[in-house]
């Protein structure tokens, strides 16, 4: 059942690759492809119980038993959006891809490929089957970067990414491999108590090598570097998929990973991490204010969206944790429309400079639609009641405050600086008066417009009905929560190796 | 792409201007427009011409309906209700009873005119109510704004307006008022304590009459271009100007008065004793104070008068069509999308699919032909500089350089208004200024 979300994009992308299609045809294929796994999202979520907090719809298969690895699916409600979240924005991705893409039938491919990885990932039921998806990533990621990228850095912008994402991924194989041992797991499957028979500190140690490793990924000061480079060098459809589901990869790896296997740990560094939050909120944020280049100052506004994220985590409780579980599905939501506006407006402008930017409102000559988008892709970003992003910085803050009251607020006064850059943003791009010694843009086609209607559309229905949103995370985030100690551990005395479970011997 | 062909300069017996737009300058001097002559420009004013005289055969039997007819109505809700009488108003300057007959067409309403009246944009005879309030009309509002500029600006030259302050003209306002209120003790009284209230709306009726009479003659004129055209006629810009100059010269001559029926009973306010003449008295005024001057439209851009973003003194107003900025938050003095609207149903087919093939097609349809509308004003506004030259000066191969210079000098001061950074003259001369 789940299988299919993994092998019809990667199917998908092996044929895509061999048939000979043109431009149009490639992209009308890939869509084609791509439509199948969001189809099946939709069926997954009318047939998840929520109910059962556990995970549900598991498939199983030996793989490489005698390394413990093992072809292990299965979905929770954090899953679920994921997956969701994932095929959704495939699609939106794809559509926003240009007719005239070089190699079409290679940047198809290699879109699906990322794709069907990352459902892999967030499926993935074993550490190591994780860990191989995780990676997988990389190679079709750098080559799209690389290869498609919109600028002169692409190169130095697609190495940054590998570098990091490599960094990224050692660390991981390191916590995992030490949670293995230690523990005493006979194989890489997942369980939520692995962790838990070990010492403080060893699960404090094996948590931090973790937690750096996800923070590289979603990215978290002082770890974001890679991303604005990345970012603004990647053509749109991939700036998409970095920003609207790969980030998710990181964060869904704290949860999963970090406080799901080690809930101690998390409970003790918990202040530290709400102090890290607030940070990459405000970073990202004043960071943002100072930008020049739209595209760059939505990348910043990421790292600052992704905070409230870690925020929500941190504060250890069930409205809390649900808010971040919602806040990633929306923060993938408004970064993909806004990353997808801001190609439209690169694309038909031929510029991203805040300085040369404006009038684009303008009924006859400018950008309307993709204007009027924007300022509601701003507004939900922002935190307006009625939109998506309102809710669930809501729930999150809702959920923190009284825990970490003074963090929270600070990260209500970054809220209120996502304001303050997107007024910049939208005072400078969308009003003021069109010049019309430059107004020739090309009309933006329907089709071009249609991945942003939905995506507005989405964001606009999920911030009147929440509960849409909130309901499929909200069992698990209970379920993570209840595992968590009702008082934080506090670390005493060292530990001696000889305290330690003997390792198992290597396979 | 269209070729640039040049008139052929006279001999040079002065050396070439320094100016900024000397080129411009050597183009006039050699007979030629402030419009390059491409094909494509002539094209497009010829086109836009016909798309214009549609609706402006329209404005100028519905002006002088309002001076005429609607006069001191204190209602006037219904002023743009042609009736059948001033559609059937036969033109002085078309059909078979014409004074000169410019116009090879009828002198009743154009019939494109009256099927768009009947039908609308929608296509659909409705009762002319509804037509109206779902403004699928000619927009009178457009003529009026016009209007409103010449009467406003006034000072212009000429001695129309002079005339409308002497106490000839209030008596022969008595006259008409007492006539048109006759049985209305209110207005009667109100006339009496208050005489400048009606003199001030009789003088701005008086405007109604001076425009609608100018557009009289400038319908036909457009309306004879563009068959011209059609019959390929016409082989360049400067062609299309000097169409344009000899149909000054033809009817300068031609009298603007204003009268009013109450009735039968004619009243002349502006009788056409007074011999003021269509060139000097309409003409001139209009292009003074449509083409350049107006005032800042009150569109969505605001001019702040204490930031001395609106010139202290009206002369200097550079609001008219020849600085526009056509885009529809722009800063033209004229409502310009309402004539936009307008000529864009009379659009003739070589000019649509020629906007189909540029920009945004169909979707920025009326800011590609104020474009052009602006280019067809530039080639008016020569034919007038030209024909200023022709009545004032010297002609254009006179080998005399000193009457050569004043020529020069006179061009020279007519290109100094378009110094200033609204003006679109330098944008005119791309044909990528669409």
């Amino acid at each position: 059942m789940l299988s299919a979300l993994i092998w019809i994009p990667i199917a998908g992308a092996i044929a895509i690759f061999l048939l000979p299609l043109t431009g149009a045809k490639a992209k009308s294929a890939a869509i084609a492809v791509a439509t199948v796994p969001l189809l099946w999202s939709i069926y997954l979520f009318t047939q998840f119980d929520l109910g059962n907090a556990g995970f549900q719809f598991h498939e199983f298969l030996p793989w490489l038993t005698a390394l413990g690895l093992n072809y292990d699916l299965s979905m929770d409600g954090l899953s679920l959006l994921m997956v969701g979240l994932n095929a959704l924005l495939t699609l939106v991705a794809i559509g926003s891809t240009a007719q005239d893409t070089k190699r079409p039938r290679l940047f198809y491919g290699l879109l699906l490929l990322v794709s069907g990885g990352i459902a892999g990932a967030f499926l993935a039921q074993n550490l190591l089957l994780f860990f191989l998806l995780y990676e997988i990533e990389l190679v079709p990621l750098y080559l799209l970067i690389a290869i498609w990228g919109g600028d002169d850095k692409r190169s130095y912008s697609a190495m940054k990414f590998l570098i990091y994402t490599a960094l990224s991924g050692a660390l991981m194989l390191a916590g995992f491999l030490g949670t293995v041992w230690f523990s005493n797991a006979s194989d890489f499957t997942y369980s939520a108590v692995m962790g838990q028979s070990l010492p403080l500190q060893w699960q404090l140690g094996l948590m931090v090598l973790l937690l750096v490793a996800f923070a590289i990924k979603v990215p978290l000061v002082p770890f974001h570097t890679w991303l604005p480079d990345t970012y603004v060098s990647a053509s749109t459809p991939v700036a998409i998929m970095l920003g609207g589901v790969l980030a998710k990869l990181g964060t869904y790896g704290l949860f999963r990973f970090c406080l799901g296997i080690f809930p101690d740990a998390w409970a003790l560094a918990s202040p530290y991490l709400a102090i890290w939050a607030t940070v990459s909120v405000l970073y990202g944020a004043i960071t943002a204010i100072a930008q020049k280049d739209i595209k760059r100052m939505v990348a910043y506004s990421s790292i600052g969206h992704m905070g409230y994220v870690l925020l929500g985590g941190a504060a250890m409780t069930d409205l809390a944790l649900t808010g971040a579980v919602s806040q990633m599905v929306s923060h993938g939501l408004i970064l993909a429309l806004l990353f997808n506006l801001v190609g439209i407006v690169e694309t038909k402008v031929g510029t991203r400079e805040l300085d040369v930017l404006n009038g684009l409102m303008n009924p006859v000559r400018g950008l309307p639609l993709v204007s009027a988008l924007l300022v509601l892709g701003g507004m939900a970003s922002a935190g307006i009641p009625g939109l998506v992003g309102f809710i669930t910085e809501f729930l999150v803050f809702q959920g923190s405050y009284r825990v970490y009251g003074i963090q929270t607020l600070l990260c209500v006064l970054g809220s209120g600086l996502t304001s303050v850059y997107f007024v910049i943003l939208l005072n400078r791009t969308c009003f003021g008066k069109l010049d019309n010694k430059i107004a020739y843009f090309p009309k933006v086609t329907f089709s071009e417009n249609l991945p942003a209607i939905a995506l507005a559309a989405l964001v606009l229905f999920l911030g009147i009905q929440p509960n849409w949103l909130v309901r499929w995370g909200e069992p698990t985030a209970t379920d993570m929560i209840a595992a968590l100690p009702a008082t934080p551990p506090t670390l005493t005395g060292s530990v001696e190796l000889a305290d330690l479970p003997p390792a198992p011997p290597l396979p | 792409m269209a070729t640039l062909t040049e008139p052929t300069p006279t001999k040079n017996v002065i050396p070439p201007s320094t100016h900024p737009f000397a080129d411009i300058i050597h183009r006039l001097e050699a007979g030629g427009s402030m419009l390059p002559d491409t094909p494509e420009n002539l094209k497009q004013i010829i086109g836009i011409y016909k798309a214009y005289a549609v609706p402006m055969d329209f404005y100028w039997r519905d002006l002088l309906y309002i001076a005429e007819r609607v006069f001191l109505d204190p209602l006037p809700a219904f002023k743009y209700f042609l009736p059948q009488s001033y559609l059937d108003l036969p033109n002085h300057y078309a059909g078979d009873t014409a004074d000169l007959r410019i116009w090879r067409g009828e002198a009743e309403a154009h019939p494109e005119l009256l099927e768009f009246m009947e039908k609308g944009e929608l296509g659909k005879k409705l009762p002319k109510i509804f037509h109206h309030l779902w403004h699928d009309r000619v927009n009178m509002e457009f003529a009026e704004a016009c209007k409103q500029a010449m009467l406003w600006h006034q000072g212009m030259g000429g001695r129309f307006n002079d005339y409308l302050y002497t106490d000839e003209y209030k008596a022969n306002c008595d006259q008409a008022i007492a006539a048109y209120f006759k049985g209305n003790p209110l207005m009667l009284t109100l006339h009496k304590h208050f005489p400048d209230l009606f003199y001030e709306k009789c003088r701005d009726l008086s405007y109604y009459s001076n425009l609608g009479l100018f557009w009289e003659v400038m319908a036909p004129v457009f309306f004879e271009m563009s068959d011209i055209y059609d019959e390929g006629g016409f082989k360049g810009v400067p062609d299309a100007m000097d169409f344009l100059v000899n149909g000054i010269f033809a009817v300068a001559g031609r009298p603007i008065y204003h009268h009013v029926y109450v009735g039968d009973e004619c009243f002349e306010l502006v009788p056409k004793s007074k011999a003021f003449t269509w060139l000097y008295e309409a003409a001139l005024p209009y292009v003074e104070a449509v083409f350049y001057r107006t005032a800042p439209f009150r569109g969505t851009k605001s001019y702040n008068a204490q930031a001395h973003e609106v010139p202290g003194d009206q002369k200097d107003f550079h609001y008219g069509i020849l600085y526009a900025d056509v885009f529809p938050v722009g800063s033209a003095g004229i409502p310009p999308t309402l004539l936009m609207q307008d000529m864009m149903h009379f659009l003739p087919d070589y000019l649509r699919d020629y906007y189909d093939d540029y920009c945004r097609g169909d979707d920025d349809v009326l800011i590609q032909l104020g474009i052009t509308f602006q280019r067809s004003m530039y080639n008016v506004t020569s034919a007038v500089i030209q024909a200023l030259r022709t009545a004032l000066l010297y002609p254009l191969d006179d080998p005399n350089p000193e009457h050569r210079l004043a020529n020069r000098q006179f061009f020279e001061a007519q290109m100094d208004r378009f110094l200033r950074p609204e003006a679109r003259l330098r944008d005119i001369q791309s044909q990528d200024y669409r």
